[in-house]
């Protein structure tokens, strides 16, 4: 059994107050100065210390593996808030032992817009990892770990070799996510499945006084990786649940320090990179025909398109899109792009299940999804008047 | 606003513990409602969205198992009645009757009050209550729009009202005395004394909040009377339960807040007028803050040319707002309606595209609420007590007109987050009804009947 470790690395560029009044006042949309602020500040709690001991277990434990996404964004935002953090991923990359993932540049729903949208994004995004770390990734994950049979066929179209997906119930019709499937639609993709469960001990439960199997020790914890049945365990994880989603003083550090000893002990245990677990053998076909997320507890696109204020703004994004794409102008497209990040259409969430809204609030940078909506809308209808100005 | 007869709450059976403490019967049922509410609050999920600081609505229980007779001292009733504390008194004495209990209704001036069955309401003079024309009219005093200096007889009519209240003799047995703000207060401790018997204040504003900082010192100290003589204390708001603690030195802990509610308007076809329209429906006091509104529309007014602005009601700023309104130059763009009957104020309310609440002090704001209840998306100023309870609003600091006349347009500019406000902000304001307060307020009686007695209420 290989424990096939990913963490997400991902920050926003979120937007700044933009009142209805202030369209077509030339205000920038972004709030630079908050955003770098938000990110040294997750660099101090996260980042850092938990890069500084992924860093300590490579050298410590020739076996321990694992792979990493890091988005176009969040590479922008700690060019200019944390350099050393590149460096120090760069050190990561350079053991061997650490993959990379290609994804969307700005971690955005370019899945959803008309081509060639979503195609570009994933090649600026490479562009970016060639020049930052000169890795080209075999391995692609959609943002939030969206997948399709129709995305499946564009991840085998632009050779890749694999792709992420959320190991759901509802799609996997019985059979277990701890094994690496093939795409339905192109047998040549590899699908490797989160194992939810065991990802969300750690990534929602582990600092939780409510549950019952809290506290959550590493030995506990590789216990029951060992005894569950297959060959991989996708444990896929936002990197910020390190110091970030629960504090330093929860022992989430140590925990994640002490996580390769703990698999060491038990003897059926190994770490795979997600192009290490390429080579498994795989159980057969994987088919989602509707697209999957690894989001809230419908597993769908509701975290970001599930109401009407998200669905009337996304729709609106798609149709500035095309008038932007029509100047030609690049300012105004990288502009639009960062509109296009989900985090903004996440902030619209207005309700669904109680766990779940708790999760969206302790995301949002808003008060109250309606003004996470009018913000948008106010910055897109901006971004919108200057493309139709440039073309008249 | 006629009312239906209605047959009285049937006779609930008795519980094995009657005869207890009501203190104990009182805890019975907060325990029994905190079970309720959580389910409820599972049930409601997908509509919970609310400000973070907010607690979860209460749940509707039914009542405690022992009427009471209420002897309630008040200001105004319907149908005449100029503020939230009219509307407050009406719907709570009507679930309280509807709860099997009873309320004796005192008033200081003669009038031809809506009838709620079960509830007495009497006046000074009153040779029977509730016959038309038994009585010599009392002076008429409008809630909070008292005369502008004390020199006019206004403080001489409250303490002819004052003296009657306490020499008030009741045929039927009282339980609690319950009054609601300081024109009350020393009548209704003198007479909860003298019958032994607890006295629970209902705070709907303050005078620092209704003289906007200039308060008249005889009726401060009404309403400091108040608070230290009741045994427990209502707030309508967190942010009036906090200025009662820190401006008038009350005890936190004999204050409960319990907000205000609204009952669910007829079913009225909501009407998309040619003319998208924002409307402030209140009185024209300086603490409502209805200049800001102006303020706010003369600057939507250039960059949404159709948008009309609506004033409905009177009040003494009228002449000033009119002006400004000219000087702002938009007059054209402005009605002003003057008072509004029940009738109109539906169909405004079923017209209406935005509804703004632009007080600069807000103890709660019941128009607020009653726009939500109609669907129409709503601006609430932050210090308004409803801005506490509705998340499905946008909320806005009173003094930035900036934000006010953004939020303006940004409802009038995007359907979406109109439609999508409105709806879910009908469905929450719908959520607590009046029953569930006056349960509430019921809980608090229970609370100090038995403070009362074990002689821990003092």
């Amino acid at each position: 059994m290989k424990i096939v470790f990913y963490a997400h690395l991902h920050q926003p560029w979120r937007l700044a107050r933009f009142r209805y009044l202030d369209l077509g006042s030339g205000r920038s949309y972004f709030d630079v100065e908050r955003n770098l602020a938000i990110f040294r500040r997750i660099a101090e709690q996260c980042y850092r210390p938990a890069m500084g001991r992924l860093y300590e277990s490579l050298e410590r434990h020739p076996e321990f593996r694992f792979s990493l996404s890091i988005t176009g964004t969040w590479i922008e935002q700690a060019r200019e808030a944390a350099p050393d953090l590149i460096e120090q991923l760069r050190k990561l990359v350079g053991t061997g032992r650490v993959a990379l993932l290609a994804e969307t540049y700005y971690h955005s729903l370019a899945f959803l817009v008309p081509p060639p949208e979503l195609e570009e994004e994933v090649a600026l995004h490479g562009r970016l990892l060639q020049d930052t770390f000169g890795v080209k990734p075999a391995v692609l994950r959609m943002t939030e770990l969206a997948y399709s049979d129709e995305l499946a066929r564009f991840g085998a179209s632009h050779g890749y070799r694999g792709m992420l997906a959320e190991g759901w119930e509802g799609v996997l019709g019985g059979r277990s996510p701890t094994h690496r499937y093939t795409s339905s639609v192109a047998t040549e993709l590899s699908v490797l499945l989160r194992h939810y469960r065991l990802s969300d001990d750690v990534g929602f439960r582990f600092s939780s006084k409510a549950w019952s199997e809290y506290p959550l020790t590493s030995e506990k914890y590789a216990r029951w990786i060992a005894s569950t049945p297959g060959d991989l365990v996708g444990i896929f994880l936002d990197f910020e649940t390190f110091g970030e989603h629960h504090p330093a003083s929860t022992g989430i550090l140590e925990f994640l320090s002490a996580l390769p000893a703990a698999a060491a002990r038990e003897s059926n245990l190994g770490w795979a990179t997600v192009e290490d677990a390429l080579t498994s053998p795989s159980a057969g076909p994987f088919s989602a025909p509707v697209t999957l997320s690894w989001a809230d507890q419908n597993r769908d696109l509701g975290a970001w398109l599930g109401n009407d204020l998200q669905r009337s703004a996304f729709e609106a994004a798609k149709k500035a899109g095309l008038l932007v794409r029509r100047t030609g102008d690049t300012q105004l497209l990288e502009r639009w792009r960062k509109l296009l990040t989900s985090d903004h259409f996440y902030y619209m969430y207005l309700g669904g299940h109680g766990a779940d809204l708790g999760v969206h609030q302790y995301f949002s940078s808003y008060g109250s999804p309606y003004d996470a909506y009018a913000n948008y809308m106010n910055a897109l209808t901006d971004l919108r008047d200057r493309a139709l100005e440039e073309l008249r | 606003m006629p009312e239906r007869a209605r047959t009285p709450a049937p006779a609930r059976k008795r519980p094995a513990h009657r005869g207890r403490r009501p203190a104990k019967l009182a805890r019975v049922e907060r325990d029994r409602r905190k079970s309720r509410r959580t389910r409820l609050a599972e049930l409601s999920e997908p509509l919970q969205w609310v400000r973070p600081a907010e607690a979860a609505a209460p749940a509707p229980t039914r009542a405690p198992p022992r009427r009471l007779h209420v002897l309630m001292v008040g200001w105004e009733f319907p149908p005449s009645h100029s503020g939230g504390l009219g509307v407050h008194s009406y719907e709570l004495v009507r679930e309280l009757s509807r709860m099997g209990h009873r309320v004796s209704f005192l008033l200081p001036y003669a009038g031809e009050y809506t009838q709620v069955p079960g509830v007495e309401i009497l006046w000074p003079g009153a040779v029977r209550p509730r016959r038309a024309g038994a009585a010599a009219p009392g002076r008429r005093l409008g809630a909070y729009d008292r005369p502008l200096s004390p020199s006019d007889g206004f403080l001489e009519s409250v303490g002819s009202f004052t003296e009657w209240v306490a020499r008030f003799e009741s045929e039927v047995p009282v339980d609690v005395v319950h009054v609601h703000d300081w024109f009350g207060t020393e009548g209704g401790s003198r007479l909860a004394r003298r019958l032994r018997r607890p006295l629970v204040f209902t705070v709907h504003s303050t005078e620092y909040d209704r003289s906007l900082g200039h308060p008249w010192q005889e009726i401060l100290e009404r309403e400091q009377l108040g608070l230290r003589q009741a045994d427990r204390v209502i707030a309508v708001s967190k942010h009036l339960k906090q200025q009662l603690v820190e401006r008038y030195g009350a005890r936190a802990d004999r204050i409960k807040v319990i907000y205000n509610a609204v009952r669910a308007p007829e079913r009225v076809a909501r009407i998309s007028p040619e003319r998208p329209t924002v409307l402030y429906l209140g009185r024209l006091a300086a603490m409502k803050g209805v200049d800001t509104f102006l303020r706010a529309a003369a600057q939507v007014a250039p960059q949404l040319p159709d948008v009309l602005f609506v004033v409905a009601g009177e009040g003494p700023e009228y002449p000033r707002l009119l002006a400004l309104a000219a000087h702002l130059g938009i007059a054209d763009r402005t009605l002003f309606l003057g008072r509004v009957t029940d009738e109109e104020r539906t169909s405004l309310l079923a017209r209406a595209d935005v509804f703004v609440l632009p007080s600069v002090v807000e103890p709660f704001g019941i128009a607020a609420l009653e726009a939500m209840a109609s669907g129409v998306p709503t601006i609430l100023s932050k210090t308004s007590g409803v801005a506490e309870v509705a998340g499905h609003a946008f909320a806005v600091d009173f003094w930035d007109i900036d934000e006010y006349a953004s939020r303006m347009a940004e409802l009038l500019s995007y359907p979406a987050l109109r439609h999508t406000m409105g709806d879910l902000g009908r469905i929450q304001a719908l959520t607590t009804g009046w029953a569930e307060r006056a349960f509430e307020t019921v809980t608090v009686y229970f609370d100090a009947i038995a403070g009362h007695r074990a002689g821990s209420g003092r």
